[in-house]
C-alpha cells in the first residue's frame, strides 16, 4: 500500500445512532407536509387557478420548474456519482453511493408526487401503461415515462440493500431469506444498474429538450440546440454537490469524521465537470453570437452573470480545496456551484422565459407552501432513513462505537438490530450463539 | 482498479460504431417531411377587409356551445385575449404614430406540423390526417399544459378553474363541418374577411387578391403558405404580420427545426439500446471487482460486507 495512512478512511456505512428521530425540526417538517397534503386536496377540487400564480402566459409554475426540473437535477447523484464509481471505477466514490442513491430516490419520488398534483387531469395518467399510445417523439412523454420507470424500478431496487441489511441484523431467523433475496438481487444488478444510468441520462437531457420547442420565447443566452446536453451537465455537477455537500453537512451535524481522500476526489471530479460545462456554455453562446445580449442592462443579463459568477467561483473554490484538502472552501464551493446550477435549470422555463404578450409569474402562497411541503417530505424521509439505516459513510471505529453504545448504554433497545452482530462481527456472533 | 484505457476504448467502439451508422443512415426521419393532408381545409383571413365587428367572436362561442365570456365587466362579451371560453378573438393593432392600423383575428393556425401535437405526451392534441384539423381529446389529456408552452402562436388555453379542466382551442367547428355547415366565424362575417374552404383553393384566392391589388398587402405574401412549415389558417395583411401577433418563424416548422437531433438520437430507440448493452458489459466487470473487494474486506474486518 503506497497510500498515506488515513485515520478517517470511510470503510463502512453506519446509521446515525444516539439521536432521536422526532425532534423539533422534524415536527416542523411534519406540519409542513400535512399542510401540503391538505392544500393538495383543495387544489384537486378547486383547480390550479385559485391555488397558484400560473396563468395563460406562464403555464408552468414552480411545482414543475423548481420541484421537478431543479430538484431532480440535485437528485441525480445516483446517476453522476454512480457513473464515476461503477463505469469509471473510482473506488473512493463507492463510499458515497448509498447517500447518492437515497437522495436521488427521495428527490425523484417527491418530484413525481408533485407532478401528479400539478397535472390538471391526473386520472388520464393511465395511458402510461399503453406504449402504443405514447407520442414517442415528445420530450415530455420521454421525461414522464422515463422518470416514473426510473424512480419506481432501478432506483428503488438500488435502494433495497440497506433495507435488507437492516433486516439481516434485526433477527437471525430472517437471515437465510435475506441472503437468498440478496443473491438474486446481485444477479440482476448489472442490468438494473445499467438501466439506472441510461434512463437519467435520457430524461435529464430531455428536460432541457422540453424548452427547445418554446423557440424564441426562451432568451438567446439560454436557448440553444445544446440545451439538453447542458441540462445534463448541470445535473451532473449539481448532484455531486448535493451528495458530497450533504454528506459533509451530516458529518458536521452528527459529529462524524470526514474522509478527505474521498471528498477531495469528489471535489476534483466536480471542479472539472464545472469547468468543462462552463466552457461549453461560453463557446456555444459565442458561436451563436448571443454574447451581445449579456451586456444589456436587463434582468436576463443579470441572471446570466449571477449564474456565471457563482459557477466559476464555485469551481475555483473546489479546485483550490483539492490542493489544500480544506473542507471549508470545499463546502462553500459545492453550495455556490449547486446554486448556480439551480438557477440555470430554473431560467429557461421561468426567469428567461419571455411570453408574448409580456406577462409576469410569481408563485402564490399556497403554491409555495405545497412546494416546501413536498421538499420537507424528502428531507424528513432522509432524516428517518439515515437514523434507521446504514447510509452515511464512516470510519470502521464508528461501527464499533455504535455497537458499544447499544450494548452498554441502551441495552433495552432491541429493534435497532445493528449491534447484535456488530460488535463481535458475524463469526464471533455465531460462536457466541453456539456456546449458549 | 480504475477502468483501463483499452477497455473504455473498445466499449466505445463497440457501442459507438453501429450507433453512428444508425444516426447517419436514419438521418432523414419521417417526421421531418411535412405532408399537406389530402383534404386540408382552412381559413383565409384578410385583415384589410375586416371591419372589427366581432360578430365572429360571438358566433364562435355560440357554435361551440360556450357561455359568453362576460368576466370583463359582467355586461359585455368582451374577452381581452383567447382564453378558456374564447376560441376566436378580434384584436386591434393601432400604432400611435398614425401609420396604418389593422384588425387581427386570432384562432388556431392548424399548422401542417403542429408544435402542440409534437409535444403532447399522449396524443391528446392530434392532427387529423385527412382534414388536417388539430383537435383536443379530453380522454387522453393529462393537463400538463405543455401545449401552452410549445405553441408559437400561443393558442391553446388551459382552464384554470375547477376539478376537471379542459384545453380550449379552435377546432375549425368540425362538428358543424360534419353536418355540412361552415365554421361559426365564417358563416357570420359580413364583409367576407374570413372565408372557409380547401387550403389549396384559399391559397389561390389569396394569391389572386395579391395580384389584383399590388402594393396593398405586406410583402405581397400570404402568411401561412410556408411559414412555420405551412399553416391551414392563411393571413393577408397591410401591416407587418408580427404586429398581428404572427411571429416570423421561417419556412421550417418549429418541431422540425428544434427537435431534429432529439428525433435522430431516439430513432427506433437504437442508440439507447446499444448504449445499454455497452453499459451492462462494463458494469458486470465492475461488479465482479467490487464483490471481490467486499469479500476481502469482510475477511479483514470480520464485519458483514456492505455492497
Amino acid at each position: 500500500m503506497s497510500e498515506p495512512l488515513n485515520d478517517n478512511r470511510w470503510e463502512r456505512a453506519v446509521p446515525v445512532y444516539g439521536f432521536p428521530v422526532i425532534t423539533r425540526f422534524f415536527l416542523a417538517l411534519a406540519v409542513l407536509i400535512a399542510m401540503a397534503f391538505v392544500l393538495s386536496g383543495y387544489r384537486e377540487l378547486a383547480g390550479l387557478g385559485p391555488v397558484s400564480g400560473m396563468n395563460d402566459a406562464f403555464g408552468w409554475g414552480i411545482w414543475k420548474t423548481f420541484n421537478v426540473m431543479v430538484l431532480t437535477a440535485l437528485g441525480s447523484g445516483a446517476f453522476a456519482v454512480g457513473i464515476s464509481a461503477w463505469v469509471f471505477r473510482r473506488k473512493h466514490m463507492f463510499s458515497l453511493m448509498r447517500m447518492a442513491l437515497l437522495t436521488s430516490f427521495l428527490a425523484y419520488a417527491c418530484g413525481l408526487l408533485l407532478l401528479g398534483i400539478d397535472a390538471g387531469r391526473p386520472w388520464n395518467f393511465y395511458w402510461i401503461v399503453f406504449p402504443w399510445k405514447w407520442n414517442m417523439h415528445s420530450p415530455l412523454a420521454e421525461v414522464a415515462i422515463c422518470m416514473s420507470i426510473y424512480a419506481m424500478l432501478p432506483l428503488a431496487i438500488e435502494n433495497v440493500p440497506p433495507v435488507l441489511e437492516r433486516l439481516w441484523y434485526f433477527d437471525s431467523r430472517l437471515r437465510p431469506t435475506v441472503e437468498k433475496i440478496e443473491k438474486r438481487l446481485h444477479s440482476v444488478f448489472p442490468w438494473v444498474i445499467s438501466l439506472a444510468y441510461l434512463l437519467p441520462g435520457m430524461h435529464q437531457s430531455s428536460l432541457g429538450a422540453l424548452m427547445l420547442l418554446a423557440g424564441e420565447r426562451v432568451h438567446p443566452l439560454w436557448q440553444t440546440p445544446w440545451l439538453p446536453f447542458l441540462y445534463l451537465g448541470a445535473a451532473m455537477f449539481m448532484s455531486f454537490g448535493c451528495v458530497a455537500g450533504t454528506t459533509m453537512l451530516c458529518c458536521l451535524v452528527w459529529k462524524r469524521a470526514m474522509d478527505m481522500d474521498v471528498l477531495t476526489e469528489a471535489a476534483e471530479i466536480t471542479s472539472w465537470l464545472i469547468f468543462g460545462w462552463q466552457a461549453l456554455r461560453i463557446v456555444d453562446i459565442l458561436y451563436r453570437g448571443a454574447i451581445g445580449t449579456a451586456f444589456r442592462f436587463d434582468r436576463f443579463a443579470g441572471v446570466f452573470w449571477i449564474e456565471t459568477l457563482l459557477v466559476v467561483a464555485g469551481g475555483i473554490l473546489l479546485y483550490q480545496s483539492v490542493r489544500s484538502r480544506d473542507p471549508q472552501p470545499m463546502f462553500l464551493g459545492y453550495i455556490l456551484s449547486s446554486l448556480a446550477g439551480m438557477i440555470y435549470r430554473f431560467s429557461p422555463t421561468t426567469l428567461a422565459f419571455r411570453p408574448n404578450p409580456e406577462a409576469l409569474y410569481f408563485p402564490a402562497t399556497i403554491e409555495i407552501v405545497v412546494s416546501l411541503g413536498f421538499i420537507s417530505l424528502g428531507v424528513a424521509g432522509f432524516l428517518v432513513a439515515v437514523k434507521r439505516l446504514a447510509i452515511l459513510p464512516a470510519p470502521l471505529n464508528a461501527w464499533y462505537d455504535m455497537a458499544n453504545y447499544f450494548r452498554f448504554r441502551r441495552p433495552y433497545i432491541r429493534w435497532t438490530g445493528y449491534f447484535q452482530g456488530g460488535y463481535f462481527g458475524s463469526d464471533a456472533h455465531k460462536a457466541e450463539a453456539k456456546s449458549d | 482498479m480504475a477502468i483501463t484505457r483499452r477497455e473504455l476504448f473498445t466499449s466505445m467502439v463497440k457501442a459507438g460504431l453501429p450507433a453512428a451508422v444508425v444516426v447517419t443512415v436514419g438521418a432523414e426521419t419521417s417526421e421531418e417531411h411535412v405532408p399537406v393532408p389530402n383534404a386540408a381545409v382552412g381559413l383565409l383571413y384578410d385583415a384589410t377587409v375586416c371591419i372589427g365587428c366581432k360578430a365572429c367572436v360571438a358566433a364562435c362561442a355560440e357554435a361551440n356551445d360556450t357561455p359568453p365570456d362576460t368576466r370583463g365587466d359582467e355586461l359585455h362579451q368582451a374577452p381581452t385575449d383567447l382564453n378558456d371560453l374564447t376560441r376566436n378573438i378580434i384584436k386591434l393593432y393601432k400604432p400611435t404614430d398614425g401609420s396604418p392600423a389593422s384588425f387581427a383575428k386570432r384562432q388556431c393556425m392548424h399548422c401542417l406540423d403542429p408544435a402542440c401535437a409534437a409535444g403532447c405526451p399522449f396524443q391528446a392534441l392530434h392532427k387529423d390526417p385527412e382534414t388536417g384539423i388539430v383537435s383536443w381529446t379530453a380522454d387522453k389529456c393529462i393537463g400538463c399544459r405543455y401545449c401552452t408552452i410549445t405553441c408559437p402562436y400561443h393558442v391553446p388555453r388551459f382552464q384554470w378553474q375547477g376539478f376537471n379542466p379542459r384545453v380550449t382551442k379552435c377546432e375549425l367547428c368540425k362538428h358543424r363541418l360534419e353536418r355540412g355547415l361552415k365554421p361559426g366565424c365564417t358563416s357570420v362575417c359580413p364583409t367576407g374577411a374570413v372565408i372557409f374552404g380547401a387550403r389549396t383553393v384559399l391559397l389561390l384566392e389569396a394569391k389572386r387578391r395579391i395580384k389584383e391589388n399590388p402594393g396593398r398587402y405586406y410583402q405581397n405574401r400570404v402568411y401561412g403558405e410556408n411559414d412555420n412549415g405551412g399553416t391551414q389558417a392563411l393571413y393577408l395583411s397591410r401591416v407587418p404580420f408580427e404586429k398581428l401577433g404572427l411571429p416570423e418563424l421561417g419556412v421550417e416548422s418549429v418541431p422540425a427545426r428544434t427537435l431534429r437531433w432529439q428525433r435522430r438520437l431516439y430513432q427506433y430507440f437504437a442508440l439507447p439500446a446499444l448504449l445499454y448493452v455497452g453499459l451492462v458489459q462494463v458494469i458486470r466487470k465492475s461488479l465482479k471487482g467490487h464483490e471481490h473487494e467486499a469479500i476481502e474486506n469482510e475477511k479483514r474486518t470480520g464485519l458483514r460486507a456492505q455492497l
